[in-house]
């Protein structure tokens, strides 16, 4: 005989001839078995908890890393990020300048940006404001596949196209910071374009209409109503390509040409903290002075990155609020 | 019967003894969504500086007909509008028609007031502005004349650049007619305009179609039939995609000619 738990207790108060629904004990244990979801909720719990003990880890474990090349090897914090004289294995008198790569960051984030925002925003309008079918049967799929590139990839077209092209139009290298910055530009574009397709489909449909009634052509009604409209989210769109393309190191450092000096000028070549962090990793020791700035490093990119997310908050709430 | 009519409907002292210029005259006029035959072979005047009303049950295709006489059905690409509509002696479904310019002159409120997410200045300016207006001189007086002309500039004028969306309902609603009026249009399209309204704001806006109406043509599509005989001049009774029965408010409430429209405004179906 196959019995649950609580079907045991109703056999037993049938056994003693009264109803099961007066059986008070019964009927109040069945309501009160909550066993099975609280099973449920421990599980859920417990995952959200490890996400965050994952999160605070790592940033600590950061923190602390990255402290101790002014802590325990006593550089000067200050002369650290300005520095711009990155000379880790000098014998005598190493130096460790870091805003060159605090700089190459940013540059290659900002440049990538520029290129990437008109292209990817273009993209959004023609997905979701002009070729509706096209778009969501035939680009939306295009750019999700274009998301899921691995980076290399889009590393070694810009390493056997994009750099001897710039080399045979401009000289140089062509292993330079806007080299990087096309690679990066087009690869955060699928993510900016399918971000801000969303955000302008997210605008109702009762603004275009009120567009059109008051005599508004399909050009005016997308940039003076639809695009103010959806304003804020295209930002977010922006940003959130931005911290992608701030965080990405193997693509920019097949390309950007690595050097230790602060660029002249955008056909130079340069690093990124990424880049510096993947080159020098590999060679040092734990413990040693270049280790720990390496760390250093790590910290900054991590501080920024959270830069880049508060933004992202901030310009969210304020669509909300809206 | 028509004592009963009576106690359902009281009119107010608007209803028209002459009779106005017509200005849109409709003829033949057929509309299709896809396979779906949605009005059928409509044939109605509409008079200069009166308030027609087009009452029926949901999906009658009164507002179908409506959104046809502005052209925004050629938003929807299934629709599909056989017959004319006579505007200033061009029929204003021909093809050919600029619809951007035949939208300056027909202007439209819809039922869920959808002021832009922008200032309440903007939301006046932005017709203008898409018309080419620049004077800043002209902006701002016509967004005043507009507010004075719905009731709404003492209640906003201290806060024309906040948001519209901070304003109530009825206000919002004031606001999008307004905003329909600021390029001088010959006829204004309602589309269920109070629908969303509590009554008190209702009532407002019913003022002020009537107050509108010596300078505007008006169409309402209204599922309130009080509402259609507190303020039109005409009433036309669709049912089905057609038209049942077209006349004065006070004819088609008290003598209808058919027995179904007698059935709709005394509430029997619908």
């Amino acid at each position: 005989m196959i019995k649950n738990r609580t079907t045991s207790n109703a056999g037993s108060a049938l056994g003693s001839g009264r109803s099961p629904l007066i059986n008070e004990k019964s009927f109040f244990a069945r309501l009160t078995d909550r066993r099975s979801e609280s099973r449920g909720k421990a599980l859920i719990y417990c995952s959200a908890l490890l996400m965050i003990i994952a999160v605070t880890a790592i940033t600590l474990f950061l923190t602390l890393q990255g402290l101790r090349s002014f802590v325990v090897d006593h550089l000067n914090f200050w002369t650290f990020i300005t520095g711009t004289e990155w000379y880790p294995d000098r014998a005598n008198n190493p130096s460790f300048g870091a805003f060159p790569f605090i700089f190459g960051s940013l540059a290659v984030t900002f440049l990538a940006a520029l290129i990437a925002t008109p292209i990817a925003i273009g993209t959004a309008i023609f997905m979701a404001e002009i070729a509706q079918k096209w778009g969501t049967k035939i680009m939306q799929p295009v750019i999700e596949i274009l998301v899921g590139i691995p980076s290399v990839v889009y590393g070694l077209i810009g390493l056997s196209i994009v750099a001897p092209f710039m080399r045979q139009h401009f000289g140089g290298s062509g292993f330079n910071l806007i080299t990087g910055a096309i690679v990066v530009g087009v690869m955060i574009l699928p993510t900016v374009a399918s971000i801000a397709a969303d955000s302008i489909r997210a605008v109702p449909d009762s603004l275009r209409q009120a567009s059109y009634a008051i005599g508004a052509t399909k050009w005016q009604t997308i940039w003076r109503v639809v695009i103010p409209a959806s304003g804020s989210s295209l930002i977010t769109a922006i940003v959130l390509g931005m911290s992608r393309a701030f965080g990405e190191a193997l693509a920019v450092q097949m390309v950007i040409g690595n050097a230790r000096n602060l660029p002249g000028s955008i056909l130079d070549p340069a690093a990124t903290l990424t880049t510096i962090i993947t080159l020098s990793m590999g060679h040092t020791t734990t413990g040693s002075v270049l280790n720990d700035v390496l760390w250093s490093l790590g910290l900054i990119l991590l501080l920024i990155s959270y830069v880049f997310i508060v933004i992202v908050r901030y310009l969210a709430k304020r669509g909300e609020v809206r | 019967m028509i004592e009963m009519k009576n106690n359902i409907v009281s009119f107010a002292n608007n209803t028209v003894t002459q009779k106005r210029p017509v200005q849109l005259s409709v003829e033949h006029v057929n509309i299709f969504y896809g396979e779906n035959h949605a009005v059928k072979d409509v044939t109605i005047p509409i008079h200069e500086k009166s308030i027609t009303a087009l009452i029926g049950p949901s999906g009658c295709g009164k507002s179908t007909f409506l959104r046809t006489i502005n052209r925004m059905n050629d938003l929807i690409p299934s629709a599909r509008c056989e017959g004319t509509i006579s505007y200033k002696a061009v029929n204003i479904l021909n093809p050919k028609v600029d619809v951007v310019q035949l939208r300056k002159e027909i202007g439209m409120v819809f039922q869920q007031p959808n002021p832009f997410p922008k200032s309440i200045s903007e939301n006046i300016q932005l017709p203008l502005r898409f018309a080419g207006v620049r004077s800043k001189k002209v902006l701002k007086q016509v967004t005043e004349d507009c507010l004075k002309q719905v009731g709404l500039w003492d209640e906003v004028k201290d806060r024309l650049d906040r948001s519209a969306t901070s304003l109530s309902g009825g206000q919002q609603q004031r606001l999008c007619i307004a905003r329909a009026l600021a390029l001088k249009p010959d006829v204004i399209l309602l589309d269920e305009p109070t629908s969303a309204l509590d009554p008190v704001s209702s009532a407002k806006i019913e003022e002020l179609l009537l107050e509108l109406k010596t300078s505007y043509t008006i169409v309402i599509v209204t599922h309130n039939m009080q509402q259609a005989a507190r303020i039109a001049d005409y009433t036309a009774f669709f049912y089905q995609g057609e038209l049942v029965e077209f006349g004065t408010t006070k004819t088609l409430f008290t003598t209808p000619e058919k027995k179904s429209t007698a059935d709709y405004i005394s509430g029997r179906f619908g």
